[in-house]
Formats: C-alpha cells, structure tokens, sequence
C-alpha cells in the first residue's frame, strides 16, 4: 500500500496570499481524504519583517506532529524566502518566480541560496498572474496550480476548493484566484519536466466522516460555546486574541457577553464576578497577561469561585517572543501566587484534544469552585487540523454545580468542611444562601478567621478537592511496552506529547525499546500512575520547549531518579526528529 | 582591512575552482562567489565514463565537498545560467532575474558539446556524453540499450566506444577522419583504431556521412550517404567542444570560438578574465589565440588568472599533457584554429 | 463536622435591634473604630435598601481591601470581599452575567484611585450598572495612616512624617471627566443626603459613581475631621436635573466641598443595553 507524507511550506510577505494558499491547500488535501496538519508562523527575524509561512503536512496517515523540515518549499517572496531554505530537506523542491515583476538586487533571490541538491522548478508567478487576472495579486494561486500539476492533483477538485474559499466574495475576485490557478496549472503541465519522485499516484487512503478543519483556539472558541459558555472577559494579547474575536461574534447568540477589559487584572476580577454571581466563565491569555492574572488565582482558590483561564504560552519571559511557541509557562502555571494555592492545569496534546480540555475545564471549575488553568500554547492554537466533528458534552458536564439542599439552607455554611472538599454553592439570589465570600481565611460561614485550628482545616479542606479532582481526570496515554520493561521511556506533555508518542513509534520499529507518557492533567498529576510507568523503564527522556526543563524538574520530583532532558527554545513545535535522534544517543 | 572587492567566478570546473581557492589564498577579505549553471558541485568531468559503468559511485565524481566552500568563505550559486553580462555597470543578470555585482570577474565557462552544423536537423536524435546531468539521464537508457550508432569520434568517444563494448553492446562507429577531435587523424592513427576495435563487437565507417537520422517508435534509423541503414537504440555524437560562451556575446568582449585574452588571461575588458577552455589565449610565438583543453591547462590557467587578477603578471603557458596516449601512439594535441568544421 | 465558632461578640446588637433597617445590617458587627465615619455610610446604605425595597438575596455587595473591604460582610446579602483596587471589575463581571442583580462596589480612596485607579476610566465610559460608593476618608486606615491619592499635599502622614509631597486627586472631576453617568457627593455626617444619593444612584441605570466624604478618626486628627469637615460641606445646588457638565465642574472643589448630585445624564444607555442594541 502506498503512503504518503510530504510537508509543503509557502513563504511570503504579508499581503501576498500566502496564509490563503496554504488554507486552501489544507481544505483541498483534506476534502480528498489526507489528513493534514498546517501551521502558519511570522517569524520575527531581522530582515523578515512581514515574513509568513504557512506550513503544511500532509499525510495519508495519522500525524501526530508538524514534520521539521519540508518537502516542498513554494517562494512567494525571494527575500523572505532565503532564510526559509534552512527549513528545506535535502533534494527537497523549492518552487520560485522566474519571471519577477522586477529584477532581484543581488543576493535576493530564493535560488541563489538554494542547496544544489535542491529540485528547483521556475514558474513565472507574477507574469501568469498579470496573464489570468491583469494583476500581481493571484501569484499565490498561480504557484498553487504549480503544485497541483507536479503532484498531478485534480484540477477541478482544487477549484472548487479556491471556490469555497472566496465563496463570500464578489464574483471577480472568485474568478481572478480561479483563473489564475488555471493558468499556474496549465502552464506548468506545459513546460515543466519533473525532476523530483513525488507523486499522490496511487496512494490509498481510508475512507473518512466528515471533517472539521479547525485550530485550537476555534476549537477552545467551540467548546466553551457548547459548555455554555455565558461570560467572558479578555484583553487582546497574542496568540489567544482569536479565542476572544470568535466569542464576541457568537457569544451573544448563545445569550452570553463579551467583555474587553483594560488589562488582563481586570478580565479575570470579570470572569470571577461572573463565576461568584453563577454563570460559566472565562477568558484566554497569555505569558504576560498571565502574569497580571497571578493576583486574582488566590483569591479564586480562597474565596473557590470557578474560574477558567487559557493560556496560549509563547516565547518568554517578559514580552518575549509573541510570535513564537513555547512550553515555558508550565511552572507560572502550576505555582504562580502566592500562599497554598492548589488549581487545575490542564494541557491539550493535539487540536482535537483542545475541545475536550475545554468542556472539562467548565466542568471541573465550576463543580470544585476553583480555578482551572488549560495550557495551551502558540502552535495548538493556530495549527490547522482536519479532525472528526467532536461530540458535544452531555447534561452531566453541562449542569456541574453542586447546589445547597434544603436542609443545608436552613443554616447555611458557604464553607462547609466536606469529604470531597466541595461545599455546596448557593448562587446569588438563593433566598437563604445568603454568604459572604472572602479572600481572608474564614470560618465554615465566610466569616473572617484567623486562628491557626481554622486555618489548617480550611487549607485541608481546600486541598482534598484535588484529590477528588483526580478522580475525574482523563487517564494518561501510555504506549505499550515491548515486553516487560523499556530501555528508554519518553514523558512528555502538551503539544510535544504528540511529536514524543511518534518519536517512540519509530524508535521502535528501528529496534530501540521505548515507551511513552503524557498527561492531559499536569495538575494535580496522576502521580501514581507516572511512578508505574517509570518503574519499568531504565532511562527517562523529557522533551520540552523550555530553557530549564520545568516538566522535567516537576517529573523528577515526583519519580526522584535522574532524568535526561531535551530541550528547546527554537520557537519552533517540537519535531519528533530531535527526539528521535536523542534517543539513539541515549 | 576589509575589502568590499566582489570576485565573481562564471564556472565550477578546475579553472574556475582553482581560481577561487588561489584568490581566497591571497586574499582574505575579498567576497568570491562563483556562478554555474549545472546544479551539481565541482565534479571530475573525465570520470564521467567510468561512472556510466558503476566502476565508481556517483560520490566518487566529486572533487570538494560542499562544506570546503563554505569553509573558505566561497559562496557557490549553483543551477543558475548567466543570461548576459553588463561591463560598463559591473553587473551580471543570472537567468532567475538576480543582478549579480562584481569588482573583478572570471569567466571560466568552460565547453559543452559540439554539434555540427550538419546535424543540426537532426539534434532531437542525438546525445552527448559531456555533463553530469547527460549522463544521469542516459544512464539506465544505456545499460538498456544494445545498439548503438556513435560518430565523429574524439578521444572522449573512443573511450565511451571500448566502454560500451566491454558491457558487450553492438556498436557502429562512423569516423571522420579529418575532423577527429582534438586533432586530426593520419593514417597511421587510423590503422591503430582499427586494430585496438578488433575483436570488439564495433563495425567501423570510415569516408562516409550520416545522410539522415530518424526517430522510430523506440530507437533510431540511421541512414548514411553510402546508403548504409543501421536500426539502433542510441546515437551519441563526439565532435568534441565548442566553449560555452553564449552569454558573453554582446556585450563588447571580444570574442572569436572563445573568449580572446592576453598572454595574461586578460579580456578587452580590464576588470574581466577568462581561462580555461571557454578561453583563447594570445600566443606570441604563433601570433594567434590558441585554446588549450584538458584538466592540468585548466587549473594552471585558473591559478595564473587569479594572481594576474590580484595584481601580478604572469605569462600563461600551456602545460601538461600536450600529448595524449592513444593505444601506444602518442598525439601531440593540436589548437582550435586547427580544426575545420566539417563542410 | 465540628463546627468552628465565630469569635466575633454580637452584643451590641440589641442596641440597634428596634431600628428598622436591621433586616439589613447582618449579624456581623462592624470592626471599624469608634466614631469612625463608615458607620453612618452603612446606615445610609441600609436605609436606601429599605426605602428601595430590595430583597436581601438580590443585593450583592463587593468590596476591595481596605477599612470599606468589610462592607459586606455587616450587610445581610450576597456579598464578596476581594482584592484590593479590584472591586469595580469583579462587580462589573458579576452585573453582566447576573443583570437580575442589584450590584455595589464600594472601595476607599486607596483603594479605588490608587491601586485600582485604572479601572474606573473604564467603566465609567462603558457605563456598566453598578453603583460604586468611594469611602473617601483620604488616609490609608487599615495600614495605618500613609497618604492616599487624596491625602491633601504638605498634610504630614506616617508615610510622610514631614508632610505629603503629592498633591491630591479631585475625584469628582476624574468621574467627570471618565464619562460617569452619574456623579453625586455624600457626607458621612449627613445620612439623609447619603442616603437619598445612594438610591438615585442605585435606580440610575449606568455607572453610578458616589463620593463619601467621611473623617479617619485615628489617624487623620487634623484635615478630615468631623468637624472641618461640618465646617465645609454645604449643599450643591447645581439645578435639579444636573445634566450640565461644565456647571458639575466648576461645583466639584475638593474645599469646600458641596455635597448633592453633580451630574446625571438619563438618555445614555447602560452597557447591557448598549450591548442588546448591537448584537440585534
């Protein structure tokens, strides 16, 4: 059976298509049955300013990461494309403009940096999109119908999809794009000979369902609307501003509010106004904005008014990186505040997973009263995936609070010392649940308390809710084991989880004995089930995108053995590549 | 001191190589960047037939890895044909529309096949032994095939002529005797070809011409003016070399076959060189351009023009193998001017 | 479950017990000092509550950090004692997501103009339905007596033992100027003034935004104090309907103070309704 997996990067300037293109590409591919995985990134480099790449791999089977380097590689843009080719495989294709609009100062153009193992076709991009529309702007889709005759794609069945894409628009602009396709794929199957041995000929493919071609912010978007989502207040920090762009289009039609603070202090004071008067909500962030929203996690704990915030990690510290992923807030997450302050981290490990975290986010904070962190990160959030439409959550996720009974109401105890930990939650305008909530230590009614008995009991109390909490979290994914034990176990979390569980797919089937772990639920952590995993491997490998090994740290707590680490800062998702090679060092 | 001199090589053969690493030598400042339009590194040309018969890897045709360039500070811009040159602004266009700036350039373009005139009709027929990428192409095509039909003949087609017959192809092989390549053939040449084919599956023309080549459904008819028929897989044409110097024309550089330069490698042009066999070079003791062809003429010429660049004055002389060893007859080889194109 | 017990006394309660606003004072009593001015805020408060006819469990009360941080706990309703400077976006949460609500921010000077002073630009322009009440005492209390954002300049405070180099905010004009729909003065002294503010503020639909002029009688002995502060109230009289914005500045002094509704604009819609108006 015929396989394929090919990774296609455009690179251009900003305003020159190249995010469509590598949109319509992804639909494309996806409507013929691959699965893809598309990521567009704006690295910020010195003489990048406006450079976009979108990313895109394409698979005729499951992709479990981004692929590091491409396959293919289409310059819209010479100047911005020349730093891009350190990205491209040896013997890969690089597509160019032979016929730029104007010459190339020297060393400017994408082919005299190109390796020389480098396939390079010349398509004259901008003289075919003077051709088919009477201007430069359909050069992305000339470059498309490029692609598309090399590979021998279907012409109509990308038409359609370049169709699809500009539905909304006026006729002329459908035309120009479509034409302009045309005429890339025409003259391409005129004039080039290929060189290189990529084909979709052939490939096999497994019949899917229907498809949603989303990213993990639309997804979180998604979600929260389906949890019923009734608030959310957010300050526009990248990359989580989508999140909030997407809830103030539909928010209102599910009967909720948006709301755009000053600051980020200020959205979750909102979220937990709104979480203390009842409803579900939340807001999304970032690194900085995060570190503004550390004042309110305690009182969120103290006071255990539910609270969810997302935050989509970047390059750190500071202002950092914004255009760049990281996993460098896993400690801010877990530990920022002050005091005992336990909360839930969650952290999706692919797009798909994001829609779960989220509907179990709402749960989780609004039946334990507490504050739900769900991680995210720059490359969840924007890479594009096409996964199975998820299921909406049942009444049982749906209607989480756990309520005052009658009896309770007779003298009622906001904080009422509980096996589980959960007192039950009389909402405001509950005759008879009237209660004070407070960021001081209490008593059992709200009652400010300070005496060292109180403190202690409250704390516990306040903790036991983890441990409950761990009872409802979903269980890790642990690979199998090649018998007994593992030469090498690989734990992971986040988005690299999905890069580490291929790594050690391959690892495998070249012989090295390997296993793997992630966790969605980094807080509280299945302890237990980490140390059974751990116990049957000699070696333990952490792959992570931050400088200090945070995870790892965390892990070796908990397993107190050493633990080697594999990290990067590179701004880039974590390629199951480098962790494969680590492991054959290892 | 750094220098914002610009040295811009047209060519990745042995002059053009060797230039570079003698200019990096000399001077550490300078930017180097040499141009060719094959896309492949620095490659031994003469290896190409023993490549063809896996008697070595296609790694084994490399002269200098990659990283050597890089190493040295030598930007190599492969897979990118020169389309003209612009001397009055300094300026190179490169095919892919780059404008390329020198301060001082070197055009060491090298030859590419020579199809004669003749023939021209007749080229979608024909194919060459002489890059890399030829060869490439051909290559399985050859191993395939059982007939051939090569003619001309120079020393690079009598060599590919044993080759093919040591894998036990059936060869036709049509010699012109006046126009064997680098020089012409005597009698006594002649009669040593004939002996060193016998035994080999080869059938020799002599005194007679290709009248028409004509494509069939998978192979070749040729028919020749002595009404001679062969059906064939392949034809291979070595009429030897003409220098590749088709981008240069136009733009106030002298040229004859090749570029003209001085004893010194020097064109009309101050700023621009030439060596190699894209070049003629003045000889004062014939009072003509002659061209030298060969490996050893190319890298001594590559080095002489890198120092003449830099400021020196050297004389350039032809050096080497002046004689080629043809089944124990020893040829001296001859010059461009020698060499009439068949009439 | 072993129940802990409250160390707070109750036995003044019987004092106020006959009173008729005790259905809204809780079983707390308050912790602040003897003679302290929030005392007579609350009864205005309790007395506004009353005369509006509010239900308890329809009240909900949210305070920053500060002496005014314990408001609600000796209010009988829904209450949330916060972070300090933060009251007015939690409450501005809590009123959009529960609009049934009656929701009031309180917050001292400290608190609502200097650490939390960023916030009520802003829901001052979106005009969110809450009613903020400023206990303005100009000292920081609970601390101990350092300046505040209204402490006036060269008055000598622990912070600023030889005299306060800052000169003070006027916050009426902030509110003025921020876009508050609503900006009236009270005077701890005067519970009828307060009280009748209070209510129009509640019943306005928008921001509302009260000043509370009341003294720090521990640690302000010599500029806010009961007395200088009777010395210079008087009341407003910026004409009834107070809709005219240069005559609310020119009356907003910070000395001598004129206490009354500054300005009131009753066409601007509240923020829920702004956002009904746009999203149909």
């Amino acid at each position: 059976m015929k396989e394929i997996n090919i990774v296609i990067e455009i690179c251009g300037s900003a305003g020159e298509g190249t995010i469509s293109a590598g949109e319509i590409l992804s639909r494309f591919m996806s409507s013929q049955g691959y699965e893809i995985m598309s990521f567009d990134s704006y690295p910020a480099e010195i003489r990048g300013f406006g450079k976009c790449v979108a990313h895109t791999r394409i698979s005729s089977s499951v992709i479990n990461s981004p692929g590091k380097l491409a396959d293919v590689l289409i310059a819209l843009n010479d100047g911005h494309s020349i730093s891009q080719l350190s990205a491209l495989k040896q013997g890969g294709i690089l597509v160019y403009d032979s016929q730029p609009a104007k010459a190339h100062e020297e060393d400017q153009s994408v082919l005299g940096w190109a390796d020389p193992s480098v396939v390079s076709y010349g398509v004259p991009l901008a003289m075919l999109a003077q051709k088919a529309a009477g201007n430069l702007r359909g050069r992305n889709m000339v470059a498309l119908g490029a692609i598309a005759a090399l590979f021998n794609l279907d012409r109509d069945g990308f038409t359609g999809s370049i169709k699809d894409r500009y539905a909304k628009k006026k006729q002329i602009v459908i035309d120009s794009n479509v034409n302009s396709f045309l005429e890339g794929f025409d003259w391409t199957r005129e004039n080039i000979e290929k060189k290189d041995d990529f084909t979709f000929d052939g490939v096999e493919l497994t019949p899917q369902g229907e498809k949603l071609i989303i990213n993990g912010n639309q997804l979180v978007a998604k979600a929260a609307l389906e949890s019923d989502l009734k608030f959310y207040a957010g300050y526009p920090i990248t990359p989580a501003t989508k999140i909030m762009e997407i809830l103030s289009k539909e928010l209102p039609g599910y009967g909720g509010t948006l709301l755009q603070t000053e600051d980020e202090i200020s959205a979750i004071g909102a979220v937990i106004g709104a979480g203390y008067g009842g409803v579900r909500a939340m807001t999304a962030t970032s690194g900085p904005g995060f570190a503004l929203m550390t004042e309110f996690t305690g009182l969120s704990h103290m006071a255990e008014v539910p609270a969810l915030i997302v935050n989509s990690q970047r390059g750190g510290p500071s202002t950092g990186i914004p255009t760049k992923t990281e996993q460098s807030d896993f400690n801010a997450a877990l530990f920022s505040g002050t005091g005992d302050c336990p909360r839930v981290v969650l952290a999706p490990e692919d797009t798909a997973s994001c829609y779960d975290a989220t509907v179990l986010a709402l749960y989780i904070a609004e039946k334990y009263q507490t504050l739900v962190v769900l991680l995210l990160d720059f490359f969840l959030s924007n890479s594009i995936r096409n996964i199975d439409v998820p299921g909406t959550p049942g009444p049982e996720m749906l209607n989480a609070n756990v309520a005052p009974d009658e009896e309770e109401l007779k003298d009622y105890q906001r904080y009422k010392i509980t096996d589980d930990g959960i007192s039950p939650r009389a909402l405001p305008g509950t005759p008879g649940g009237i209660s004070f909530y407070t960021g001081l230590e209490h008593d059992e009614y709200g009652r400010p308390n300070y005496s060292d008995k109180g403190h202690l009991k409250m704390t516990q109390k306040r903790y036991r809710k983890h441990d409950s909490v761990l009872n409802e979290a979903p269980s890790p994914q642990v690979s199998e084991f090649n018998g007994e034990r593992a030469d090498i176990g690989v734990i992971s979390w986040g988005s690299s989880a999905g890069a580490a569980h291929e790594a050690v797919a391959t690892a495998r089937k070249e012989g090295i004995n390997a296993a793997s772990f992630s966790s969605m639920m980094l807080c509280p952590f299945p302890e237990a089930a980490l140390l059974e995993f751990t116990d049957r491997c000699d070696k333990i490998l952490v792959p992570e995108l931050n400088y200090q090994g945070q995870f790892a740290d965390f892990a070796a707590g908990i397993i107190k053995r050493p633990i080697e680490r594999l990290n990067f800062i590179t701004g880039r998702p974590m390629a199951a590549e480098d962790i494969l090679d680590k492991m054959r060092e290892m | 001191m750094p220098t914002n001199d610009h040295y811009v090589i047209i060519g990745n053969g042995p002059a053009g190589n060797n230039a570079a690493t003698t200019l990096r030598d000399k001077d550490n400042e300078a930017r180097i960047t040499i141009v060719s339009d094959e896309a492949i590194p620095f490659y031994y040309k003469p290896k190409l037939t023993r490549y063809i018969l896996d008697e070595i890897d296609a790694s084994d045709l490399l002269v200098k890895q990659l990283s050597s360039y890089s190493d040295n500070g030598i930007r190599l811009r492969l897979g990118q044909p020169v389309d003209k040159i612009d001397p009055k602004t300094k300026t190179i266009f490169l095919h892919h529309k780059e404008e390329l700036h020198y301060t001082k350039l070197i055009i060491a373009s090298g030859s590419g096949a020579r199809v004669l005139p003749s023939m021209r009709p007749f080229a979608d027929c024909l194919k060459f032994i002489s890059t890399y990428n030829q060869v490439m192409e051909y290559k399985d095509d050859i191993h395939k095939a059982e007939e051939f039909f090569i003619f001309g003949g120079d020393l690079v087609g009598f060599k590919f002529v044993r080759l093919l017959a040591k894998m036990g192809k059936k060869i036709t092989l049509l010699i012109y005797p006046n126009a064997f390549w680098p020089f012409n053939l005597n009698d006594e040449m002649e009669g040593a070809i004939e002996k060193s084919l016998t035994g080999m599956n080869v059938e020799l023309m002599v005194k007679d011409d290709i009248k028409t080549i004509s494509a069939l459904q998978n192979g070749y008819n040729v028919l020749t003016q002595k009404g001679k028929e062969a059906r064939v897989d392949m034809v291979f044409s070595f009429n030897g070399l003409v220098p590749s110097v088709e981008f240069a024309r136009g733009c106030d550089l002298d040229i004859d076959h090749g570029i003209l330069v001085n004893e010194t490698m020097q064109t009309n042009d101050p700023d621009i060189y030439a060596c190699g066999s894209c070049a003629q070079i003045y000889n004062p003791n014939i009072n003509a351009y002659t061209t030298s062809i060969g490996w050893p003429n190319a890298v001594v010429q590559g080095e002489v023009t890198a120092m003449n660049l830099l400021g020196d004055n050297r004389v350039i002389e032809s050096v080497g193998r002046k004689y080629f060893d043809l089944e124990g007859v020893k040829i001296k080889t001859t010059w461009w001017e020698d060499i009439e194109e068949l009439k | 479950m072993e129940t802990m017990q409250s160390e707070y006394l109750d036995e003044k309660l019987d004092q106020v017990r006959a009173r008729d606003f005790l259905q809204y004072r809780s079983g707390d009593l308050p912790t602040w000092c003897p003679g302290c001015g929030y005392f007579g805020i609350m009864d205005a408060f309790y007395k506004a509550c009353r005369e509006m006819g509010l239900l308890h469990e329809n009240i909900c009360t949210v305070s920053g950090i500060g002496c005014s941080g314990r408001t609600p706990i000796f209010i009988n309703s829904y209450g949330f004692h916060t972070l300090h400077g933060r009251s007015i976006p939690v409450a501005s949460g809590l009123k959009l997501a529960r609009p049934d609500l009656t929701v009031f921010a309180v917050a001292g000077d400290g608190d609502a103009l200097g650490i939390g002073g960023g916030h009520l630009p802003h829901v001052a322009r979106k005009n969110i339905d809450i009613t903020f009440i400023l206990f303005d005492n100009s000292i920081y209390g609970l601390t101990k007596g350092q300046s505040s954002s209204t402490t006036p300049y060269e008055m000598k405070t622990n912070s600023h033992p030889v005299g306060n180099p800052d000169s003070p905010l006027n916050p009426i004009r902030l509110a003025l100027s921020y876009g508050a729909s609503f900006v009236a003065r009270g005077y701890a002294g005067d519970p009828e003034g307060m009280k009748e503010v209070i209510k129009q503020g509640t019943e306005h639909n928008g921001f509302s935004f009260i000043q509370i002029l009341t003294p720090c009688v521990t640690f302000d002995k010599t500029n806010r104090t009961w007395k200088n502060l009777k010395e210079n109230v008087h009341d407003l009289r910026v004409g009834d309907t107070a809709d005219n914005m240069e005559i609310a500045m020119r009356a907003a002094e910070n000395q001598p103070f004129g206490v009354g509704i500054f300005y009131r604009d009753k066409e601007r819609m509240g923020y829920q309704d702004i956002l009904k108006g746009l999203n149909t």
